[in-house]
């Protein structure tokens, strides 16, 4: 059975590996994507900012696109796109009137019934017998923290998702069958400030900072991430938010991808792990 | 801050009802329990404003201080608030739309850059179907250094072009940045629709 796949702006340009990795590690997990004809922007956290209206129209075009295309499951790697999406599909089942409207503007008009998941729901129905047949490679001791940020676990409208609020346990029951150990903390979903490492970064370094200091302080050795605007602002920004608070050791951020992908024997080139900034060596 | 309110309360309850409707929050059901304000990612920050401040503030119908304060600028959605409240009152969803009010009152906003940032974000997205980063930020960038050279911080806009380009070249090198150009069809149809939207509200 096909899952449509939503990669989103984002996984197209500087988080480009996480689409590449996305791909190659459900293909050899036996998991079949595709991506959904002419998607279109989502508008992030941006959109709700600017209009209401767009902020619902823009992700619903693509509940529509993926329906009509006779897909029952979407895949979203990008944890505000997938926020998005899953808030436009509740709001429109909840409002007809909305829903007509923009209805009334779609070419491929939404019905409802389709499947929003994130990429942790799909990897987690993955049974244990699998990765154990197609594992080549074992971690050594690699204490990891999950990051789950802010985008999976918390909207703006109730919705019902898979896992806990507070404190949920996907990331670390995947990462358990490749061997990984998660350890536990306190920062699991707290906010790495988003685009606000562009637009006020006095705030978006204080929040990594508090993040990266309570990973320390636990023992981790590296983050692990589904969101790409998380990796990228933990990744990217890490030496800014070190350099400006005193902390002298590094924590490489991984997506999940890449650690199932190492597991089951790809490459650091072609997983493209050699594109972040903080590398193992600098740890 | 005044330290005697000036209370109308037509004019207040005007405002209140605005914020709520657009808002879509509960606002009257705090009880100013202050869970948001603890779990607040930015509430340090925005101190004496903390999520709790700006519910009270909005209930007694203080508008400018509720369009220019910290808080409302410096939230990032993480909707920490919303998830906690025993109320199920999402402040969150209060800043987004404290930010749109501000906007419409064509006066500057308290924190432009922020505004800025969202805006370029969301013209790229529906320029093109779908964000092109450099564009966008080079929108962006442009949006706040024009403001820079209305102050003449000239020392500010170099600084900014340093920065931004000591940025790229570090993406460039680490192989982050690429030049597709992306773009959808379909983005027709999502501008159509906001054309009819926003014809339909006037």
């Amino acid at each position: 059975m096909e899952i449509a796949y939503y990669p989103g702006c984002s996984l197209k340009q500087s988080s480009n590996l996480y689409d590449i990795q996305t791909r190659d590690v459900f293909n050899r997990l036996g998991i079949i994507i595709k991506e959904i004809d002419d998607w279109s922007c989502c508008g992030a956290t941006s959109a709700g900012k600017i209009d209401d209206f767009l902020a619902i129209a823009m992700p619903a075009r693509n509940i529509g696109i993926a329906e009509r295309q006779g897909f029952t499951e979407m895949v979203i790697p990008c944890s505000a796109c997938y926020s998005r999406t899953l808030v436009a599909q509740t709001k429109l089942a909840g409002d007809p009137d909305l829903k007509k409207r923009i209805n009334d503007g779609l070419f491929r008009k939404v019905k409802g019934d389709l499947k929003v998941s994130s990429i942790l729901e799909v990897l987690a129905r993955i049974p244990k017998q699998t990765f154990k047949q197609k594992m080549t490679k074992k971690f050594k001791q690699m204490n990891a923290v999950c990051y789950y940020g802010c985008m999976l676990t918390r909207f703006p409208v109730d919705v019902d998702i898979p896992d806990d609020v507070e404190n949920p346990q996907t990331m670390e029951q995947i990462l358990k069958l490749i061997g990984v150990h998660a350890l536990d903390w306190n920062y699991k979903t707290a906010c790495c400030g988003a685009s606000a490492a562009m637009n006020d970064p006095d705030t978006a370094l204080m929040l990594m900072h508090k993040i990266i200091d309570d990973a320390l302080e636990r023992g981790a050795e590296c983050f692990v991430v589904t969101c790409p605007m998380c990796q990228m602002n933990l990744d990217v920004h890490q030496d800014k938010v070190c350099e400006k608070y005193g902390i002298k050791k590094r924590l490489p951020v991984y997506f999940l991808t890449e650690l199932i992908g190492l597991a089951l024997g790809m490459d650091i080139q072609d997983l493209q792990i050699d594109r972040h900034f903080i590398q193992m060596a600098d740890a | 801050m005044a330290t005697a309110l000036n209370y109308d309360p037509s004019s207040s309850t005007s405002f209140l009802e605005e914020v709520m409707s657009r808002s879509g929050q509960p606002l009257t059901a705090c009880y100013q329990c202050r869970r948001c304000a603890a779990g607040c990612a930015v509430g340090d920050e925005t101190s004496p404003v903390t999520p709790d401040r700006l519910i009270r503030l909005l209930m007694l119908g203080e508008k400018e201080a509720a369009l220019s304060n910290d808080l409302v600028w410096k939230c990032v959605s993480c909707y920490t608030c919303g998830t906690r409240c025993p109320n199920n009152i999402q402040t969150g969803r209060i800043t987004e739309t404290l930010k749109k009010i501000s906007k419409e009152t064509k006066k500057a906003p308290h924190l432009p850059k922020v505004g800025y940032f969202h805006d370029s974000f969301v013209k790229a997205g529906l320029r093109w179907g779908r964000v092109n980063e450099m564009e966008f930020m080079g929108m962006y960038e442009l949006k706040h250094l024009r403001d820079k050279f209305m102050e003449k911080d000239f020392d500010g806009i170099k600084q900014e072009i340093m920065d931004q380009t000591k940025f790229a070249h570090s993406m460039l090198k680490r192989k982050r940045m690429h030049f597709d150009f992306l773009i959808a069809g379909g983005r027709n149809e999502i501008k159509r629709l906001y054309k009819k939207f926003k014809k339909d509200q006037s």
